[in-house]
């Protein structure tokens, strides 16, 4: 089996701040590249999580695994928790008042839900990316490198040599690179979504939250966003929600199928598109959920 | 078929002379203004602008102190009163929790409801007093004994003057922006706002680097709603200034502006060129109104042509 290095995790890092310290020193470590491809490590365990907005429990008990440099993909029905899952686990729910989690969340073995964490730098290590396309009121290059100068001090040249890398694998490069300069509203929604991947990849997360990354796009679009996500996932933990199935069963190792915020099955994607234990699952992917 | 033409008609009609309408009467009050300005403005000419003398007696007068008066109390009132203001509002919308949002932004909603003759009075008795016992004295100690800036400072302690209206403005005109910026802050999607936690942001890096860039038109445009108050305030104004027609160069020393002028001297003027040189300062204060509304518009416009490129 060959072992993959990826361009992106080598390049040593130059001397860092004290908030960019921390980020190194933190007790999630990266799993080790030699991990072998076949057997894949739990990167985030989840145990018996349950989410309230105020009294209505959204989450109802959910235990599931993400593996590290793995797509799993969340599939159900609207309102079954699946974007609440997401929103669990870099704890942006924090933002609500009324909204909260019991549980634990294990990444890399650290349980995120006790209090006293770091939530920022928390999130930085866990990237996120939502439905519809948020670039931040900036030039484009502003976008990625934004992310970037709040956690490392860098020269300007590396600074874009990390800009460049960032949109690189995000195949944006191409067409925002005489441009850097530019709002970063002045892109196609396309474009703009992969501004956002570029976004969340460019400050080096370990994890990678795709919320319906792909609802708001055009069928090009979407397609250019799953070959990234086939490119990415080399390097990152992906967990993707998604409304279409051929998206799920396309770009996914794992897959989730969850309704009324309950997990109903969770397996390889294969199995789970050919062969599911549940009834349910099997109704909703053949479209007879009814 | 001909009958609904018609009310069509007639609806475009009415609602064009409405708007047409508060045009004219723009322009009748600028004219107004003009014609009643113009025996000052060929007795003084230019000199009117730069002139500190005011004297009813030889009937000389000069507009200097009123719009010097005029424009120091509204910067300083903007220096206070945009920091506090843009403060309150991202308290209420970053921080606040859900329960005292109401609340806070209704008492500060209210502020705005209070009659300007109350500031006044209020001012008058018990903020000037105060600022004369502690704050002046304070500040002439502190910052008085910068060298060149001290100047400002300078002076005995009177409660009455300048910063003292400044300070009374910065009060007043706190809610309006506080009021107009928290509603601009709300509509800053909160996905934008979550994917800049989501990169790792602390609640102050987002306000600055996403809220208020994203904001930005709708925030200068409550600083500029609130600098048109405390330019044309007058009530408070007139009660603690001290009404003096001179420029001096310390913020306690009393000076006057160009509404708190009118209103004191409007009914003792005596002779034509008097009267005609306040309605000539009523027709300055229009000017830098309508200059300080048009630099914010450009500014604006050139704020959306960099922000588009």
């Amino acid at each position: 089996m060959t072992i993959e290095v990826s361009p992106v995790q080598t390049p040593a890092h130059p001397p860092m701040p004290a908030r960019a310290a921390s980020l190194a020193q933190a007790p999630m470590v990266s799993a080790s590249h030699t991990a072998e491809r076949a057997v894949p490590q739990t990167k985030v365990a989840v145990k018996d999580l349950r989410f309230y907005y105020k009294n209505y429990e959204a989450l109802k008990g959910i235990n599931i695994d993400l593996y590290d440099r793995r797509v799993t993909a969340f599939i159900g029905p609207s309102g079954c928790g699946k974007s609440t899952l997401l929103r669990v686990l870099n704890r942006i729910y924090d933002l609500y008042p009324g909204q909260r989690a019991t549980g634990q969340v294990l990444v890399d073995g650290h349980d995120i839900l006790t209090p006293g964490q770091d939530l920022n730098l928390l999130r930085a290590r866990i990237g996120m990316v939502f439905q519809k396309p948020t670039p931040f009121p900036m030039s484009i290059y502003d976008n990625i490198a934004f992310g970037i100068r709040l956690y490392e001090k860098l020269s300007a040249q590396d600074l874009d040599a990390r800009v460049e890398q960032a949109l690189r694998r995000a195949a944006l490069w191409d067409e925002a690179k005489d441009k850097l300069k530019q709002s970063g509203l002045s892109l196609s929604g396309g474009q703009q979504q992969r501004l956002c991947i570029a976004r969340a990849i460019a400050v080096k997360p370990e994890i990678l939250l795709l919320d319906e990354p792909c609802s708001a796009l055009d069928p090009l679009s979407t397609q250019r966003v799953e070959e990234l996500i086939a490119e990415l996932k080399s390097d990152y933990t992906i967990a993707i929600v998604t409304h279409n199935m051929q998206q799920a069963a396309r770009s996914s190792d794992y897959c989730a199928f969850m309704y009324l915020g309950t997990l109903i099955e969770f397996d390889e994607t294969e199995r789970i598109f050919t062969h599911p234990k549940e009834r349910q699952t099997e109704d909703y992917i053949t479209g007879r959920f009814g | 078929m001909r009958r609904q033409q018609l009310e069509d008609m007639l609806f475009r009609g009415t609602t064009k002379l409405f708007a047409v309408g508060v045009l004219l009467l723009l322009g009748a009050i600028m004219l107004a203004l003009f014609i009643g300005a113009l025996p000052a403005i060929r007795a003084f000419g230019f000199t009117f602008l730069v002139d500190s003398t005011w004297n009813p007696v030889k009937q000389i007068f000069g507009g200097a102190p009123a719009i010097y008066g005029t424009i120091v109390t509204s910067i300083i009132a903007m220096l206070i009163g945009v920091p506090l203001a843009l403060g309150v509002a991202i308290f209420l919308t970053e921080l606040c929790p859900p329960s005292l949002r109401r609340p806070i932004g209704t008492l500060i909603e209210l502020l705005a409801a209070i009659p300007s003759i109350i500031y006044g009075i209020w001012g008058l008795f018990v903020l000037a007093p105060f600022l004369q016992s502690t704050v002046q004295p304070f500040l002439k100690a502190t910052l008085g004994e910068i060298p060149g800036f001290g100047i400002l400072f300078s002076g005995p302690p009177l409660g009455l003057g300048i910063l003292t209206a400044g300070f009374i403005l910065a009060v007043m005109v706190l809610p309006f922006i506080a009021a107009v910026t928290r509603d601009v802050f709300m509509t800053v999607p909160p996905m934008l706002r979550e994917s800049a936690y989501g990169v790792g942001c602390t609640t102050a890096e987002v306000v600055r680097n996403i809220v208020l860039p994203f904001t930005r038109v709708g925030v200068v445009g409550g600083v500029m709603l609130g600098l048109g108050r405390a330019l044309g305030e007058t009530m408070a104004v007139t009660f603690v200034i001290g009404n003096a027609h001179r420029i001096s160069p310390s913020l306690l020393a009393p000076g006057t502006t160009i509404s708190a002028s009118l209103a004191n001297e409007f009914t003792e003027a005596t002779g034509p060129l008097y009267t005609s040189s306040l309605i000539e300062l009523g027709l300055i204060l229009f000017f830098i109104t309508f200059v300080v509304l048009a630099a914010a518009k450009l500014m604006l416009l050139r704020i959306e042509r960099q922000a588009a490129k």
